[in-house]
């Protein structure tokens, strides 16, 4: 087994009345990569935040990170990670190589390496033509391969990224999920939250789905399809119903989901199901693998709580 | 991978010179419209007194002319606005809107690091602004070199002391529109009650103890000092509130900015 990178046990945290995170426990093999998915509001942020010191953890629980307590070597942990938070955050008022430059003195990298550095992270994230851009000039993609380039600067153990392709064109979305394998296989450990599941299908070694500041379900992406949910789906759209063409005995093999438009009908078999499409005439369907999604759905839930 | 890193992470000094080196490239990147402003408004205020009302004012003040008066006070009024507009409205822009803080203590810093960094920056400014005022008032001939050469260390000060309070207040500030009382129900009675426009021993004696209270009143009694080259055992008082504001109101400012930063 690898060592461990991150070992956060039993931390909780409450904002007045509302626990962002509940009594969370859980832990991050180096060289890694580790994705928290769960709703808005689940307390994905609210963990990151923890473990490097933005935000205070309640008063039980531990959290080491490198090898150190937040809590009291912030600093240290802050120096070996990168950070790449939900909102771009860049200095709008400089161009590209000032804001590199100018968070390369954060880390106090001395000029001459700070210069090579941010030539290569240039190079690393496609950006090397937009050195004197300013900040307002880059497409959303642009600013976003920059924040990562940022979060880059002090070669990183670990990287955190919040949501690091929300909002994305699909273009910008595979350049980063290929960069990000890069690092990880250069020894990065990676830990990101999102929300695309196909994001951390393609890119998770471990997943944690949270709700309501706990976490709900962890593993790897294929054990948590083999664990949790059926092998395939029927995807009817309209108001069919399925009850009006599938005999008792099929109903009791199939797992129905229904939405006010869209009915899906779960099973291990799909034999079964492509049997059922054969009774649905005229109706919009769709025979599928169970994805990461059908898995997120089932765990927590289809109707949105008051967090989100 | 193995890791051989000169340090765990850079030490204070550094740290805190990385927060000022941020606002000063920010700052500097506009130097034209940033740098000149500070150097036009003493010129625009001497020139609205030495051609208009300068002329109604012979009687001299605390042994000065009106126009050395005025002038010497507003070396001190410049750091004062510079160093508050920096710390009210300058710090909750980049704390909330455009979260360049969130940005800044991804990176090796501590709130406390920031914040810190955040005041040292504004007395430089202070010190700036001193500096430009001290410059037209030389042209004019109003200040002789090189006594004035004190004033922008005074101007350092006075950048401190605004600075500390400027971020108390912001502490308290939920929208940005809360700066308007900050600025017409603090800072412009301040600059009719410090000894700016004209000395506080006109005021009534019941009012002169508030002035006392003022911080702006001592920058001011310094820099008249300063510029005249006349000490007196008095000023080790002004000085001593100088320093005693800066670290009494700049520990409540860091402890409560801190909680926003870090939640």
């Amino acid at each position: 087994m690898s060592p461990v990178a991150i070992t956060v046990k039993n931390t909780s945290k409450s904002f007045g009345k509302v626990n962002a995170v509940a009594n969370l426990s859980f832990e991050v093999e180096a060289d890694t990569c580790y994705g928290f998915l769960g709703p808005n509001g689940a307390g994905k942020t609210t963990m990151m935040k923890m473990l490097y010191g933005k935000c205070t953890r309640g008063e039980d629980g531990s959290i080491n990170v490198l090898g150190y307590d937040p809590a009291k070597d912030e600093l240290a942990i802050k120096y070996l990670s990168g950070v790449v938070p939900q909102d771009n955050n860049l200095d709008e008022e400089l161009d590209v190589i000032s804001n590199l430059m100018v968070y390369s003195r954060f880390y106090a990298l001395p000029r001459k390496a700070a210069t090579s550095r941010i030539d290569y992270l240039l190079g690393f994230m496609e950006l090397s033509d937009k050195r004197a851009a300013r900040i307002r000039e880059l497409s959303g993609g642009m600013q976003r391969r920059l924040v990562i380039a940022r979060a880059l600067m002090n070669n990183p153990k670990l990287l955190i990224l919040d949501e690091p392709t929300t909002g994305l064109d699909p273009q910008v979305r595979h350049l980063i999920w290929d960069k990000l394998r890069q690092l990880k296989r250069h020894g990065t450990t990676i830990l990101l939250t999102t929300h695309y599941m196909e994001e951390a299908f393609a890119l998770c070694d471990t997943i944690l789905i949270m709700d309501k500041g706990a976490g709900i379900l962890r593993g790897s992406p294929a054990e948590l399809l083999a664990q949790n949910v059926e092998k395939h789906v029927l995807e009817i759209t309209g108001s069919h119903s399925v009850e009006a063409i599938a005999d008792a005995a099929i109903l009791q093999k199939v797992r129905i989901d229904r939405t006010q438009e869209t009915t899906r009908v779960y099973c291990d078999d799909d034999q079964l199901l492509r049997q059922l499409t054969g009774r649905l005439e005229g109706a919009h369907y769709f025979l599928r693998p169970a994805n990461l999604e059908d898995v997120f759905l089932k765990a927590t839930g289809r109707a949105l709580n008051e967090r989100q | 991978m193995k890791d051989n890193r000169p340090y765990l992470y850079p030490p204070l000094a550094s740290r805190l010179f990385s927060v000022w080196f941020r606002h000063m490239r920010v700052y500097t990147k506009n130097i034209f419209s940033n740098g000149l402003p500070p150097f036009l408004e003493p010129l625009i205020f001497l020139a609205g007194v030495g051609l208009g009302l300068g002329k109604y004012i012979t009687q001299s003040m605390e042994g000065l002319t009106y126009i050395e008066f005025l002038g010497t006070g507003l070396l001190m009024t410049s750091a004062m606005f510079t160093a508050s507009f920096e710390c009210t409205f300058g710090t909750f822009i980049r704390m909330e809107f455009e979260k360049v803080y969130d940005g800044m203590l991804a990176a090796p810093l501590t709130a406390n690091n920031l914040i810190i960094g955040e005041i040292i920056w504004a007395g430089t400014k202070g010190f700036f602004f001193s500096f430009a005022v001290l410059c037209v008032l030389t042209c004019f001939g109003i200040i002789s070199l090189p006594r004035g050469l004190l004033a922008p260390f005074v101007g350092f000060f006075t950048g401190l002391m605004f600075s500390v309070i400027a971020l108390l207040v912001t502490s308290f500030v939920r929208t940005i529109n809360h700066f308007n009382f900050y600025f017409t129900g603090f800072l412009s009675p301040m600059f009719f009650f410090s000894g700016v426009v004209f000395p506080i021993s006109n005021l009534p004696a019941y009012i002169r103890p508030f002035a006392e209270i003022l911080p702006l009143t001592h920058s001011v009694r310094l820099t008249r000092a300063v510029c005249a080259s006349q000490y007196n055992w008095y000023l080790l008082l002004d000085m001593l509130y100088i320093i005693a504001f800066i670290l009494v109101i700049g520990f409540f400012a860091v402890n409560r900015l801190k909680k926003r930063l870090v939640y």
